[in-house]
């Protein structure tokens, strides 16, 4: 049996019935209830019924105690004005050009003849009416926090024994979150008061995968002192669920994708390792492409020159000026420290190459930007 | 169906047909493209990863230098999303461990590893036996590592090796109002 208590502390009153309660919304909640426990409902507005939303049905709409014995839902409901149900401006304008005013009016509709009129939504209606539309109870449960903690009375020297530490609480965390069928999202490790923050491009329970990322994060950035005080948390969301195709084309495979990037980023920087991405922007090089346009190679950082009518020399390479094509005035967030504001010109060089230069108008320099290629 | 090149290019037809066949980037095999600066490279490199990334493969691009413009690559074709890049800061040997590392992950359809502009004495100072390993890595699987450079550098490694001729600009109207069009 369901209860359904509604009114401004329907919450608290429910809390003293049972732990596990659904919040329909700030003053009606519903809970499962025993027989024995029906005697201390009498004094509140509330109701007791077989399924979860006639218990709703009943505790809002009808004043008081209101008990339902199962098979009784659609008489003691058959009396609530049709407006009870959740409201559907467009279905409530044909019950109302029907002539249906009452629950019991639209129980008594055939189904299949219902169905075919109204669909889905009208049989939805229905059986809310008949209070024979049974779902489970989906109550709140508070989050639970997949934290381990452990205050050493020898502080760990050594990168080895630490990661002995944390695999422990690798291994408890992961079997907790499989207890409830979830995996981590991000790995937050404290040690010593500094938290290092790793967010995961997957959800996973993998301990392996998580242990060596935590090894290539202290190979990277060895704490500071010895290891005194080591927190661990994993912050939980649904797993991954992957549906493979046929004939999709193998990618690599996320997990080791990840470590090989974790070594690389060791390699070459945090900063250098990811996917391109163009933004919403006409900043030369950074903007969505508009048209066809000549592959180019850049020079990062561009390339100071000095120019006459006829020669480029730069610190890379020099030569005469065969042909030149522009200028090509841009300008842009002059609001911003990092404005741009700059004449560009193609220009064939003696060398052989196509080069892009421009004359950047707030300092007056010239620069060669790369290479057509 | 791999993405056609641009007009000027058609010569060119190996590339057109590398997902189909794999036959002319060999898969599993190293491949070199050679060339001065506007010979091209560029524009093939843009080719191979818009082809690979067009069939819904991933691939991952060591730039040494820096040098790649997602703008252009974008408009080549190139699928931004399945395009891993790392930079190396001109560092030839952090952009070696960075492919050797790549190949051995597997799954990648395309592994650049450009090398062009690259100075010479640092490029020299890559061992021989770099390339084998590369070359055994390879082996069995179907990656295609393609070395942009601007001569030879994995030499008998090498399953294919295009070498790209000088280019001329080709500029239209007339000065002192000339745009730049294309190089052939």
């Amino acid at each position: 049996m369901f209860a359904c208590i509604h009114g401004p502390d329907a919450a608290s009153l429910a809390d003293s019935f049972s732990p596990f309660i659904e919040m329909v919304d700030q003053q009606t909640a519903v809970f499962s209830i025993t027989s024995r426990q029906l005697g201390r409902l009498k004094s509140i507005r509330s109701a007791v019924a077989a399924t979860v939303e006639a218990a709703i049905l009943a505790a809002r709409n009808l004043p008081g105690y209101t008990f339902i014995a199962p098979g009784e839902e659609a008489r003691v409901l058959g009396a609530l004005l049709i407006d009870a149900l959740p409201p559907d401006p467009e279905l409530f304008e044909t019950f109302d050009l029907w002539g249906i005013k009452s629950l019991s009016d639209l129980a008594r509709l055939p189904e299949n003849d219902l169905a075919a009129r109204l669909g889905e939504r009208g049989l939805f209606l229905q059986r809310l009416a008949r209070g024979a539309l049974s779902r489970p109870l989906r109550p709140l449960i508070p989050a639970s926090v997949y934290e381990e903690f452990a205050d050493l009375e020898h502080p760990i020297k050594l990168r080895e024994p630490l990661l002995f530490l944390i695999a422990r609480f690798l291994h408890d965390l992961t079997a907790r979150l499989k207890s409830q069928s979830l995996a981590a999202a991000a790995l937050y490790l404290t040690l010593n008061g500094n938290q290092r923050r790793h967010s995961l491009p997957f959800p996973t329970r993998d301990v392996k995968l998580l242990l060596k990322l935590v090894e290539h994060s202290l190979e990277r950035q060895p704490p500071e002192a010895p290891v005194a005080k080591v927190r661990l948390e994993l912050i939980p969301t649904q797993p991954r669920r992957i549906q493979h195709g046929l004939f999709t084309p193998a990618g690599p495979e996320p997990e080791k994708l990840e470590l090989t990037l974790g070594k690389i980023r060791g390699l070459v920087g945090e900063k250098n390792v990811g996917y391109p991405e163009l933004f919403d922007t006409h900043r030369p090089g950074s903007g969505r492409p508009i048209g066809e346009l000549l592959p180019f190679r850049y020079f990062r950082p561009p390339l100071e020159a000095r120019i006459t009518a006829t020669r480029l020399w730069t610190r890379m390479f020099q030569g005469q000026i065969l042909q030149i094509g522009g200028p090509w005035r841009s300008s842009g967030d002059w609001w911003n420290p990092d404005q741009w504001n700059r004449d560009e010109y193609d220009l064939a060089l003696s060398d052989g190459a196509l080069y892009r230069i421009y004359l950047d108008r707030a300092p007056d320099k010239w620069f060669v930007e790369g290479v057509y290629d | 169906m791999a993405a056609a090149l641009p007009l000027g290019w058609r010569h060119f037809e190996p590339l057109d047909t590398l997902g189909a066949a794999g036959r002319d980037f060999p898969r599993g095999r190293i491949s070199e493209v050679i060339g001065a600066r506007s010979s091209g490279r560029t524009r093939v490199l843009h080719a191979l990863l818009a082809a690979s990334t067009g069939q819904g493969e991933f691939a991952a691009l060591v730039d040494t230098r820096a040098a790649f413009d997602a703008c252009s690559a974008a408009a080549a074709g190139v699928e931004l999303s399945k395009l891993v890049w790392i930079r190396c800061s001109g560092n030839a040997e952090h952009a070696l461990r960075a492919a050797d590392l790549l190949i051995q992950a597997g799954g990648f359809g395309v592994v650049a590893l450009d090398l062009a502009e690259v100075a010479p004495a640092a490029l020299n100072r890559i061992p021989p036996t770099a390339w084998f390993r590369f070359r055994r890595a390879l082996e069995a699987t179907p990656t295609i590592l393609t070395v942009i450079a601007d001569y030879p550098l994995a030499k008998s490694c090498s399953a294919m090796t295009v070498k790209l001729p000088p280019r001329r600009a080709v500029f239209t109207g007339h000065a002192p109002f000339l745009l730049l069009r294309d190089a052939s």
